[in-house]
């Protein structure tokens, strides 16, 4: 070989080696997607089959029990929807490739009852025997949800108790008018608690759910209230001219970060609710919004067109330094944030108008890294779950809408639909 | 040749650990309970919200969608300012405003669907604020004038189209009542 063939070979590795390169690159960045599902350590799940003992099978409820163990990240379900006896050890022989059955019977003659019996499947020994009943029947979905929580729990893995809680969001009904809807994770429970006028931007007050703050457009300004959702009990936070927006709640619930503009100027506002004084925390003569606590709640993350774009931002409450925390993207216009991690939507659409592309991103106030979440259509609405494992979001496509979550350890994703609501804002 | 290899190894090396970087949440134990009480549901009386008009304006032919002789004014995607030709109708607004004695003038700030929610909210404000402003200029009391935001809450049209986006970036002007 001479030296000129033995360059061209090195120069064709090169190549072969930068082309791979890049390929890893980015299957490396577009990894995650809400709409696909990553099957990854596929042999650490617990593998199990589910069989409905009830008199009459209830396909729904199948389904909910499937969604709950997938987006666990915990389990691999057995496609086939089994029917058979509640009671009893009898296995299924098509059951024997699982680790685990789940027997369930549902009864919904006095209000709602879930029974459920965890089987070996390998001997039909019993490892689990547990009842949940609700009075109301609508509410079924929150019998299975904890079931699968109390279920997850039993085997170990770590909490999925997020699944128990409500989730509440606006809707849009008709112009200047909206509702507040109480939902459970898959909106197959769903309850309107105020309908009629314009009431937006609902926020849990308190780690139980209890209490929510919304803003009412009743009055000539809009006003933030605090409901007690089992009492009814109303009490009347701040009012503001222009806007007011509670954005944020601490975690011992005594403060509330808000955004309000009492001389028409929108700037983040930090309420203590005890003593009832407002702190402002930003001043700029353009539009700073949507505070989120972080770290130690000392400081915030928002979102401000301090650089001629909605883009993301953080600072320290009572000082005046601010600094930038996304580098990517023209228009990030939302944000959420659990302890040092931030997640928002950035709007990728090509054009001003027409086809709306809105992706969501993971980053932290650690570092500049940024992980994409999601790749297509149009998501937003960002918000972690209590525990900050889960995202969830809203994902319009040309299919219709869907409430989606992102379990950020397993990589699993799930998309439930809710075709018809246009979503103002949504908190769990 | 040692040097390209180490430096691919290396840039694989990077490429391998950065799905590591990014630090995962830790799953907490937050307890919960079945959501088993009954909530409450409130049905509030109808918010006297008028749109207005909600038509073409008689004497300039515009879409108007504000109320008791004020007009409506348009603003560019994702902009608060006041361009010259939005003076003429602020003006015709003022003159409108020194006519209704001392009653209070409700702005309204209003938005396209092209934002996200409290963005949006707090763009609708500033238009308020931008026409509270003008006016104010032109004369009209700020103590007569309140603002309010309403977002892409209150669109005027609602069919996908330029033309249609445009008639939502508007600020409308109406009497309190």
């Amino acid at each position: 070989m001479n030296s000129k063939n033995h360059i061209e070979i090195l120069r064709l590795k090169g190549s072969i080696l930068r082309y791979l390169l890049l390929v890893m690159i980015t299957i490396n960045l577009f990894a995650v997607d809400a709409t696909l599902t990553i099957e990854k350590d596929v042999e650490q799940r617990t593998r199990i089959a589910l069989e409905e003992g009830s008199e009459v099978y209830h396909p729904s409820l199948f389904e909910l029990f499937r969604s709950d163990l997938k987006v666990s990240g915990h389990f691999l379900t057995d496609a086939n929807a089994y029917t058979g006896s509640y009671e009893g050890g009898v296995v299924d022989p098509a059951q024997k490739a699982q680790e685990y059955v789940l027997k369930y019977r549902f009864d919904e003659s006095r209000g709602a009852k879930l029974s459920v019996r965890l089987l070996k499947a390998g001997d039909g020994k019993e490892v689990f025997r547990k009842s949940y009943a609700i009075p109301r029947s609508s509410k079924m979905p929150f019998l299975v949800h904890k079931a699968v929580s109390d279920l997850n729990d039993l085997l170990k893995y770590p909490s999925i108790a997020w699944i128990n809680r409500y989730v509440i969001y606006a809707k849009y009904t008709t112009p200047k008018h909206s509702e507040i809807v109480l939902a459970d994770y898959t909106f197959s429970y769903k309850k309107t608690i105020i309908r009629g006028g314009l009431n937006l931007f609902p926020v849990w007050a308190d780690s139980k759910q209890r209490s929510f703050y919304y803003t009412s457009y009743r009055g000539l300004v809009p006003t933030l209230y605090r409901l007690n959702i089992y009492t009814g009990q109303k009490q009347k936070i701040a009012s503001s001219e222009g806007m007011m927006v509670c954005s944020d709640v601490s975690r011992n619930g005594k403060k509330i970060l808000v955004t309000m503009a009492p001389s028409g100027q929108p700037d983040i506002y930090e309420i203590d609710l005890g003593s009832g004084d407002k702190r402002r925390i930003t001043h700029f003569n353009g539009i700073d919004v949507g505070g989120r606590y972080i770290d130690d709640e000392n400081r915030i993350v928002f979102v401000s067109n301090r650089l001629g774009y909605p883009n993301i931002f953080k600072k320290g409450i009572g000082r005046s330094a601010v600094s930038q925390v996304v580098y990517h993207g023209r228009n990030n216009n939302a944000c959420d944030a659990f302890n040092d991690k931030i997640i928002y939507a950035s709007r990728e659409s090509s054009s001003v108008f027409g086809h709306n592309t809105f992706n969501l991103y993971l980053t932290s106030t650690q570092s500049t890294q940024t992980r994409p979440l999601t790749t297509t259509g149009s998501n937003q609405f960002p918000r972690f779950s209590a525990n900050g494992a889960v995202v969830l979001f809203i994902k319009q496509h040309a299919e219709g809408s869907s409430v989606g979550y992102i379990n950020l350890q397993s990589k699993q994703s799930l998309l439930f639909p809710i075709d018809g609501e246009k979503i103002q804002s949504i908190d769990w | 040749m040692k040097q390209r290899y180490k430096e691919v190894l290396l840039a694989l090396s990077l490429v391998l650990l950065s799905g590591c970087g990014q630090p995962v949440p830790n799953m907490g134990n937050d307890s919960s309970n079945i959501n088993n009480a009954d909530t409450i549901s409130i049905d509030e009386e109808r918010y006297n919200g008028s749109n207005g008009s909600n038509g073409l304006d008689g004497n300039s032919g515009m879409y108007n969608s504000s109320a008791d002789g004020f007009q409506s004014l348009y603003f560019d995607f994702d902009s608060y300012s006041i361009t010259p030709d939005m003076e003429r109708v602020i003006a015709k607004d003022a003159a409108v405003a020194q006519k209704s004695g001392d009653r209070k003038i409700k702005i309204e700030g209003n938005c396209d669907e092209f934002g996200t929610d409290e963005y949006n909210y707090a763009l609708g404000l500033k238009r308020a604020k931008a026409v509270k402003d003008m006016l104010a200029m032109q004369g009209v009391p700020s103590s007569r004038m309140v603002m309010v935001s309403y977002g892409e809450s209150n669109p005027a049209c609602t069919v996908q189209s330029d033309a249609c986006y445009a008639q939502n970036r508007r600020v409308d002007l109406r009497l309190a009542r």
